[in-house]
């Protein structure tokens, strides 16, 4: 889901950049609660990991592919504070370093997958509680990926408008597509995510709890 | 450094080795969701970046892997910079 230059509306991607930035100052204010010699090097290999698992596409059918997002497993391990750091760090990387998505746009791509994907995981996660954890973690991992995707296609419904067709896609193109394709894609980041937590529920059930909560808590 | 953070880089890095003989056999060049709604649109297409990154993914599994473990290791070494930077200036 990295947007690229030019598919955005100037209007969009900038006011995309300020919300971006206000979110990450409030991340960083956030923060530090969660900071110790425990939690620090696992933040920073989980990131490490999500962003070799982003480079491994799956096919969803229709000549279509989809890629962990990782913000909803970063999330329910860490919190949703270190799941903004980490997504944000990756999308940092591979927009200067790699290439992938375009660097007026890295505000919208932080927006929508460093700041929504983990915040809407959390809000399922707390919605769900913590007695069905378990249960609610593929649930929360699916909708992190399609409201983003939903948010992605209303700001180019929204570009489209404001630019005359310059930018964007019209809202009764870009939300059918948007939503159809990760609807699906959206499926297999719960198989991935819940694979992984129920794995280190069996292997290291201390990673669970490592923000000091129960997982997604 | 802890053996057990040197044993699961290890570990991710050689299910990434595994999980890149399956992107390379069933997915590679297709789009994403993102990219397919685009192109279907054609929008965005003929822009040219406003960065020219100094690497890319690659093109084959050799270049992906390498390019992969270089992103591994970019990635762990900078937010783990950023977090201390982050405790230390908490701490002060």
């Amino acid at each position: 889901m990295h947007v690229a230059d030019g598919v955005m509306a100037p209007e969009v991607w900038i006011t995309a950049w300020v919300i971006a930035l206000v979110g990450l100052a409030l991340m960083f204010w956030k923060l530090d609660k969660r900071l110790d010699e425990r939690t620090m090097p696992m933040m920073a290999i989980l990131a490490a990991g999500i962003f070799v698992a982003q480079m491994l596409n799956f096919p969803v059918g229709g000549g279509t592919t989809g890629h962990l997002i990782g913000a909803a497993l970063a999330t329910i391990l860490l919190g949703p504070y270190a799941a903004m750091l980490i997504i944000t760090a990756i999308l940092v990387i591979q927009c200067l370093v790699f290439g992938d998505g375009g660097i007026t746009a890295l505000g919208l791509n932080i927006l929508n997958m460093a700041i929504i994907a983990p915040l809407v995981t959390y809000g399922v996660m707390t919605l769900i509680g913590e007695r069905r954890s378990k249960a609610g973690t593929p649930v929360a991992a699916w909708a992190s990926v399609f409201i983003a995707a939903t948010v992605c296609a209303a700001q180019l419904a929204l570009s489209y408008s404001i630019s005359g067709g310059v930018y964007g896609i019209t809202g009764a193109l870009a939300f059918p597509a948007m939503m159809g394709y990760h609807a699906v894609i959206a499926v297999g980041e719960a198989i991935v995510t819940t694979g992984i937590v129920l794995f280190l529920a069996k292997v290291s059930p201390e990673m669970l709890r490592l923000n000091g909560k129960p997982a997604g808590a | 450094m802890d053996r057990k953070y040197i044993v699961v880089s290890i570990a991710i890095l050689l299910v990434f080795s595994v999980g890149l003989v399956g992107f390379f056999l069933v997915s590679d060049g297709l789009p994403d969701g993102l990219d397919k709604t685009l192109e279907e649109h054609g929008t965005g297409e003929g822009t040219e970046p406003v960065w020219t990154a100094p690497l890319d993914y690659g093109s084959n599994y050799l270049s992906a892997l390498v390019m992969g473990i270089v992103g591994f290791f970019i990635t762990l070494l900078a937010v783990y910079g950023i977090v201390k930077l982050r405790k230390s200036v908490k701490d002060a």
